[in-house]
């Protein structure tokens, strides 16, 4: 039972961190129709950052994440507004190859910058925990699940009740319509892709002071958005919280009980049952699902 | 060719890429009003192609013919993809797990249950092509997006139970075909016979795509991919074109999977069922010139050529330039160099630029 216990709450912590990554994802998916594979390389240039900031200058992590987020803002910023806007109205794999350079650029470019080797940000709290009962939390894992959910729930607030976040909401209904209103596309589609790549930075940060990572896990991040982008469905901003949350479950479950490694291949299960049972997600609106993509 | 009524850049953005697939039909389908020789021009392209890349053979060494086989290896790869992606429009971002499929099938075919290579190499085919029947099934009913990621789940899962049943496939330390000895059901093929075999499969699927392109049910794919409710109303059946598709890519891919697996002779899932090997076919059809013959062919001699040339010249960097290539590719020429062709000769516009105003916001 607490065998259980301790799964739960890793994945719930893990899920929340995950979420974390993946609201972005879905934003820019939900709003632009664009599924950025460059995502998860995002990602591990937030932790790069990280790491870099402490060991150089021993800045906190958790300080550190807002200067990644920064830097990750104006980068995303700058590739929607003068990259990827220039074929955004081509068909889907015209946007897909070309996030798919960026991934290689990006990820090549940390392995010959930071080399291949498997980093960690060390802080001399992170791997403290406390005693739940027979449970162990992780502190640094609590606060970075602490710190995601609020970042979470800020994007949602920021989405829906700024004028900003409606203006990023509009676009992406009908872009016609809100450029009619006086919307500025170009800049509310860049806004869109610099806010989840910060998100993703900041998230990056966090992701190297609980674990450890390497250039090569970009495309991991990139998959498990999709997988949780999928799962919550697209046009909630909520759903990128709940698919977090439940994969972090399923993966820790699966991890506890499963021989092998199968546990892999349940993620990719989930996604598959979902899309053919429930296309639009588990709290997705129907209307991204079914639209027809030109 | 294609005659000025057909109306070009006058509408939307949204209704562009259609005029163009529209313009296509209407160019291929005139193809009937062609004097014969044209018609025939292809096919006699075709064989004399097969016939200098035999004569050729005879002049490589024996590291240049292993590249030269593996263009012959892309091509086929690049054609197959093309089936589904280019002429029906669904992007298969998972298209791996048919060659996944038909190596490992082979594989195991040969080191357990003692079949020859040549018939592993057909059941390999007809498994693959059975797979995308039952994949294709619930999974095309997907769209855009959705489906290529549902492929991609599919593939990735795939590589997961390959990993996980050591018994049958050796899981993630591999598994070796006996080609040497008494346990050998076929003698190794060599470099010779692996040119000629990849050279074969390069030829078949430049066949199958020069018939699909011409015959009635390239053309109910490419209605499929201008409207699919409308091919629907005209009555196609769109269910089945769609599997039918999916199935026939993924026999000529699965074909390909079994000569990759025997030449390699050991296979690891962490490359049989590599995404990058999906994103190159991909690549090469889009930079070549989706929903075309000559573009995927084109789009696979130039980027394996590039790409070799890449990794022995620039071993360090040659992803990263990569990278960047299909990067400028994409921008420059979003519909790739057959199709950038044959409408510049229609309109008469050249420029990259304007190219480029295509698809920007």
């Amino acid at each position: 039972m607490s065998q259980f216990l301790q799964a739960t709450i890793y994945g719930l912590l893990q899920g929340g961190l995950l979420a974390l990554i993946a609201v972005g994802f879905s934003l820019v998916w939900g709003v632009m129709n664009v599924v950025n594979l460059a995502h998860g390389s995002f990602v591990i240039l937030g932790a790069y950052i990280g790491w870099k900031l402490n060991s150089a200058m021993g800045l906190d992590p958790f300080l550190g994440m807002l200067v990644a987020a920064v830097v990750l803002f104006a980068v995303g910023y700058v590739l929607q507004r003068w990259l990827i806007n220039l074929v955004i109205n081509g068909p889907i794999f015209i946007t897909l190859l070309l996030t798919f350079g960026l991934d290689l650029l990006i990820v090549q470019g940390m392995n010959i910058a930071f080399s291949a080797d498997y980093r960690s940000i060390k802080t001399s709290y992170a791997g403290d925990s406390l005693a739940l009962g027979s449970v162990r939390v992780p502190v640094g894992r609590l606060l970075a699940f602490v710190i995601a959910v609020i970042v979470t729930f800020a994007l949602v607030a920021l989405v829906n009740r700024t004028r900003t976040g409606l203006s990023i909401m509009a676009t992406g209904m009908d872009r016609g319509a809100a450029r009619l209103m006086g919307i500025r596309a170009r800049h509310a589609y860049a806004l869109t892709f610099a806010i989840a790549a910060a998100l993703a930075g900041m998230a990056g940060t966090m992701v190297g002071t609980v674990g450890t990572f390497n250039p090569a896990a970009a495309g991991g991040f990139t998959l498990l958005s999709f997988v949780i982008a999928v799962l919550g469905g697209l046009g909630n901003m909520y759903g990128a919280l709940v698919g977090g949350l439940l994969i972090g479950l399923v993966e820790a479950w699966g991890g506890q009980y499963l021989p092998g490694t199968w546990v892999n291949a349940l993620a990719f299960a989930v996604l598959v049952l979902v899309l053919i049972f429930r296309p639009s997600g588990l709290v997705g609106r129907a209307y991204y699902a079914a639209r027809q993509e030109v | 060719m294609g005659s000025p009524a057909t109306g070009r850049h006058t509408a939307t953005d949204e209704a562009r890429g259609t005029r163009a697939d529209a313009t296509e039909i209407v160019g291929s389908s005139r193809s009937a009003h062609e004097p014969v020789w044209r018609r025939w021009l292809p096919w006699g392209l075709l064989v004399l192609g097969a016939l200098v890349m035999l004569g050729l053979q005879s002049q490589l060494y024996s590291g240049q013919e292993r590249t030269v086989s593996a263009i012959f290896m892309f091509v086929a790869l690049a054609q197959g993809w093309n089936i589904i992606g280019g002429f029906t429009g669904y992007a298969s971002f998972g298209q791996v797990v048919f060659f996944g499929l038909g190596g490992y099938f082979t594989a195991v075919a040969m080191s357990h249950w003692g079949l020859n290579f040549w018939v592993s190499l057909a059941a390999s085919g007809v498994v693959a092509a059975l797979f995308g029947v039952l994949i294709g099934l619930p999974l095309l009913r997907l769209k855009g997006h959705y489906f290529a990621i549902a492929t991609l789940g599919v593939a990735e899962g795939m590589r997961e139970v390959v990993n996980n049943v050591p018994g049958l496939t050796g899981g993630g330390a591999g598994i070796s075909i006996p080609t040497v000895g008494n346990q050998a059901t076929t003698h190794y093929l060599g470099n010779d016979g692996f040119y000629l075999l990849y050279l074969v499969l390069a030829l078949l699927a430049v066949a199958v795509g020069m018939l699909v392109s011409r015959n009635k049910f390239g053309f109910a794919l490419r209605a499929i991919h201008q409207d699919e409710d409308a091919a629907a109303a005209v009555g196609i059946n769109t269910t089945r074109a769609k599997v039918a598709a999916f199935a026939l890519s993924g026999l000529l891919t699965g074909l390909v999977g079994s000569t990759y697996a025997f030449q390699q002779v050991t296979i690891f899932p962490e490359r049989l069922f590599d995404v990058d090997i999906t994103v190159l076919m991909v690549v090469m059809v889009v930079i070549g010139g989706s929903g075309t013959v000559l573009g995927p062919l084109l789009g696979a001699v130039a980027l394996q050529y590039l790409s070799e040339w890449l990794r022995q010249n620039f071993t360090e960097v040659h992803t990263f330039i990569l990278g960047g290539i299909i990067i400028a590719a994409v921008i420059l020429l979003p519909q790739g160099a057959v199709n950038y062709v044959r409408e510049a000769r229609q309109s008469g516009e050249w420029s990259l630029l304007a190219n480029v105003r295509r698809y920007r916001l």
